[in-house]
């Protein structure tokens, strides 16, 4: 049995990878909520982020800074290129939400094995943002990174309230996400609107990808992983509300955490997928869900 | 079941693809060598579409995680014939009934759910099959796989070559066919497939959908166990990676291929899927600088392949005659 | 002996009260119809009735047994079928198919019976064949048997609903707007065939709009407004009543009463 010590650093450690998820989540929250699919390949931003900045930082030798501010838009770009070239045409074509759904499933494939292709299968990663050692509080040593997830997790959760709240664009956005079709009456172009909600979604997952590379790694199949979680996270928040999948993602970042010191690494997923199970079932608009989950 | 200008091309199109798959089963066996691997391959997917096929076309449900049934079966397979040296079959109907039983008890609750709720639960159930298969050492041998599965075979004779074993793969896939012919064509065949159609109508008529939905996944995960522990026969090894999210795209893209909710679709998308890595092969032997990492190419091919088809295509290859015929129809009522 | 017996129903949606303690008593082999402007909270209690939700107070009787609250398909069990607003087929089957799945109450046989095809299946099938031979000759739709059920236009899949219906053998049949989106043709046969059901001793109740269509089948009608019962009795009193003049003052419909 682990001891005291022991539980809360796995749960500091824990509660950092669960912000990570909970980005994930408000990623999986904006798609659905502004067009009830689920994009099966969220994770994959996730991965992307990563890498993408791995191979600026390597490759061209820029500082991670601007690698990561670089990373972002063209993670973007990709959940535009994903959403124009797959989602779209079949929304046009009014394909079922499996067939959806599992296009999405397609495409995440599709990304990981060109990854494999131009960047190698092996897993990589890069430098907190801030070198130097964890900061001791007692005996708990709480890494710089965590700092930054914290940080950079709060300015994106202030960025996005300032962008549904203040900007024409975020208004529309949820406009769509209460009523399509009185959105699309009153003119609000439904189609753009999914293209912007595929875009800051991808932007979300390669946030979290940049920020929780340097306390793991990353690899071309982190995706399928981190894409669970975040989903996982978001049911638990209802899949309404930002904050309801960041709760929700502190929440799984934790039991997993306990989990892992608890009873070893190797059932993490396991652990995981039970969790989602178990809300599926016994706790379907959410745990801390506010609004009821749209089917 | 179509208007009669549909019904000779049924016919006709039976014929010719009986035909073809007669000409293909014997013209392999004769060859002998790889091809007869890869069509084992297709027989076994081919099984493990037809039971996919049953829940999702004909309830008009998703479930993205058969694939832990057909490594339920494939372990099971090997734990009872490679571990304690059971008969083969013996341990195939032993493996299908706790494969059921699992899918009654998982499906219980499961299929309350509806739309992508159901969609992520059972990929979840696949995705813990698959990890428990990696972690659980003492069990699966982990990621080394399960080695020294004996083949097919009733006392101290087996299928000992791979063409035998073929024609066993075969005849089973036919049985399975059949089976799930005649159950569509009945009173819970129909019955499931009015549930497809309308769950509030098939709920005013007096279908029990739960207890059907159920029905069907115990079905689609019967069928799914017995792919599991054919192929555990058929190749004599098996490892987690076998039935993972690899399986899970490559029958949705068989049957999608194919055509969701036909007869033959599942067959016609497995031959398809499975011949093409064996086409890509002999170009890309053909085209001097052709990269040798074709694993890949080929995973990415079939995603593209599935996303091309759910775009334009999505009803499937032999959903292609009553699309023609309809077509003529409409065609001729203009004209008349 | 009156087939289905409505005793003070109310349905309250949160604060909104769609249906407010309406009774009224449908007699066995009757056409009664259940009429009122837009909103009046028809389809509210239809669905209160065949059991698609519970009403909040009140009591159902259908057949001398109670079945308030009871779910869907028990009711149907009892012979109480419903159709619905908008057309439910199952669009990849053809018309016939359509009509067998509609025998599903009055028939058995489940996976075993599927698979080994017993004697009494198989002479089940023919007989369920037959009869759904004969459901689409009386609504009309012997043609189209073997047409694909979403290829048809429609007023025929209208019809095609009802011979569904029907196949399921209820005593008594619920449609709800039967000939909404119909044109005049289309009603006249819907008229026909409603009338040709009530002639077989199936009772038949209606939710309806279209007046014409109304007072030419129905001997009963019962007037909703805002969720109360405003009006009860024959075609003729019911035109006369002035609180439904009222109700539907200055509204198209009344022009065609």
């Amino acid at each position: 049995m682990p001891d005291a010590v022991q539980l809360i650093q796995s749960l500091v450690s824990g509660i950092g990878v669960g912000l990570i998820y909970g980005l994930v989540g408000i990623g999986f929250c904006v798609i659905y909520n502004a067009s009830g699919i689920v994009n099966f390949a969220q994770g994959v931003f996730v991965m992307l982020g990563g890498m993408i900045a791995h191979v600026l930082l390597t490759r061209l030798g820029l500082p991670i800074y601007v690698a990561a501010l670089l990373a972002i838009p063209l993670v973007a770009l990709i959940g535009i290129i994903i959403e124009v070239l797959v989602v779209k045409p079949m929304w046009d074509r009014g394909a079922t939400m499996f067939a959806i759904i599992l296009a999405t499933l397609a495409a995440q494939i599709m990304i990981e094995r060109i990854t494999i292709l131009t960047a190698g299968d092996q897993p990589r990663t890069f430098a907190e943002f801030t070198l130097g050692g964890p900061l001791k509080i007692g005996p708990i040593a709480v890494s710089y990174q965590l700092f930054w997830i914290l940080g950079c997790g709060a300015l994106m959760i202030w960025l996005l309230w300032l962008f549904f709240a203040k900007t024409r664009t975020g208004r529309a956005l949820r406009a769509c996400s209460q009523n399509r079709e009185a959105a699309a009456l009153l003119g609000i172009p439904v189609g753009r609107m999914l293209m912007v909600s595929f875009a800051l979604s991808a932007a979300l997952g390669a946030v979290a990808g940049i920020l929780v590379t340097p306390t793991q790694y990353t690899a071309f199949n982190v995706g399928v992983p981190f894409g669970i979680y975040g989903f996982i996270a978001a049911i638990i928040g209802g899949f309404g509300s930002a904050s309801g999948a960041l709760a929700g993602g502190v929440l799984l970042g934790a039991v997993q955490a306990l989990a892992i010191v608890t009873f070893g690494a190797g059932y993490k997923n396991v652990v995981a997928l039970s969790i989602l199970l178990i809300v599926l079932l016994f706790f379907p608009s959410g745990v801390f869900g506010a609004k009821e989950a749209k089917h | 079941m179509t208007s009669p200008s549909t019904i000779s091309i049924d016919t006709r199109l039976g014929v010719v693809g009986a035909l073809i798959g007669v000409a293909l089963v014997a013209g392999v066996f004769l060859q002998g060598g790889y091809l007869v691997t890869v069509i084992g391959f297709a027989a076994i997917y081919g099984i493990f579409c037809t039971g996919l096929n049953f829940f999702m076309g004909y309830t008009g449900q998703a479930s993205f995680g058969q694939n832990a049934f057909a490594a339920l079966g494939g372990y099971g397979t090997a734990i009872l014939c490679a571990g304690l040296s059971w008969q083969p079959l013996i341990a195939l109907p032993v493996t299908m009934v706790i494969s059921g039983l699992i899918a009654a008890a998982v499906g219980y609750p499961t299929l309350r759910l509806r739309g992508h709720y159901l969609a992520m639960a059972t990929f979840a159930l696949g995705l813990i099959t698959y990890e428990l298969s990696i972690e659980w050492i003492d069990l699966t041998h982990g990621y080394m796989g399960y080695a020294g599965i004996p083949p097919l075979g009733i006392g101290t004779y087996e299928l000992s070559s791979d063409r035998q074993q073929l024609l066993a793969l075969v005849a089973v896939l036919l049985l399975g066919v059949w089976i799930a012919n005649r159950l569509r064509d009945s009173r819970f065949g129909r019955a499931l497939r009015g549930i497809a159609g309308s769950e509030a109508a098939a709920n005013a008529l007096g279908i029990d959908i739960a207890r059907y939905k159920l029905a069907a996944f115990v079905i689609a995960a019967v069928y799914a166990s017995v792919a599991g522990s054919l192929f555990a026969h058929f190749i004599g090894f098996i490892s987690p990676e076998v039935f993972g999210l690899s399986m899970v795209t490559a029958s949705f893209t068989m049957l999608y291929l194919g055509g969701i909710g036909t007869i033959w679709g599942p067959i016609i998308g497995a031959v398809v899927v499975s011949i093409l890595p064996e086409a890509i092969r002999h170009i890309a032997a053909m085209v001097p600088n052709a990269p040798s990492n074709l694993k890949d190419f080929q995973e990415i091919l079939y995603a593209v392949l599935l996303i091309l088809i759910l775009i334009f295509f999505p009803k499937g290859l032999a959903a292609l005659p009553g699309m023609i015929a309809r077509w003529r129809e409409t065609k001729s009522e203009k004209g008349a | 002996m009156s087939l289905l017996q409505v005793q003070n129903v109310t349905k309250r949606f949160g604060g909104l009260t769609a249906n407010d303690s309406i009774s009224f008593e449908v007699p066995e082999s009757t056409v009664f119809a259940v009429i009122g402007p837009n909103g009046a909270g028809k389809t509210t209690l239809f669905n209160a009735i065949s059991g698609f939700f519970p009403p909040t107070e009140g009591r159902i009787a259908f057949d001398e047994q109670d079945i308030t609250g009871a779910p869907q398909r028990k009711i149907a069990e009892r012979g109480l079928v419903r159709t619905y607003q908008l057309v439910q087929l199952f669009k990849d089957l053809t018309v016939t198919e359509n009509v067998l799945v509609g025998f599903h109450l009055v028939t058995k046989g489940a996976v075993g019976a599927a698979l080994w095809r017993p004697r009494w299946m198989r002479e089940q099938e023919a007989r369920i064949r037959e009869e759904a031979r004969e459901l689409l000759a009386f609504v009309g739709l012997s043609a189209q048997a073997d047409m694909q059920a979403d290829t048809l236009p429609y007023g025929q899949q209208r019809l095609l609903e009802v011979a569904r219906a029907l196949a399921a053998k209820p005593k008594l049949l619920l449609l709800d707007e039967p000939a909404a989106g119909l044109n005049t043709d289309e009603t006249q046969a819907l008229a026909d065939t409603i009338l040709r059901i009530r002639d077989r001793g199936i009772t038949v109740l209606l939710i309806e709009h279209d007046m014409s269509l109304v007072m030419q089948i129905a001997q009963r009608i019962v007037v909703l407004d805002f969720g109360k019962k405003i009006a009860e009795g024959t075609p003729a009193e019911i035109k006369a009543h002035p609180d439904v003049i009222a109700a539907y003052l200055g509204s198209p419909e009344a022009a065609d009463a």
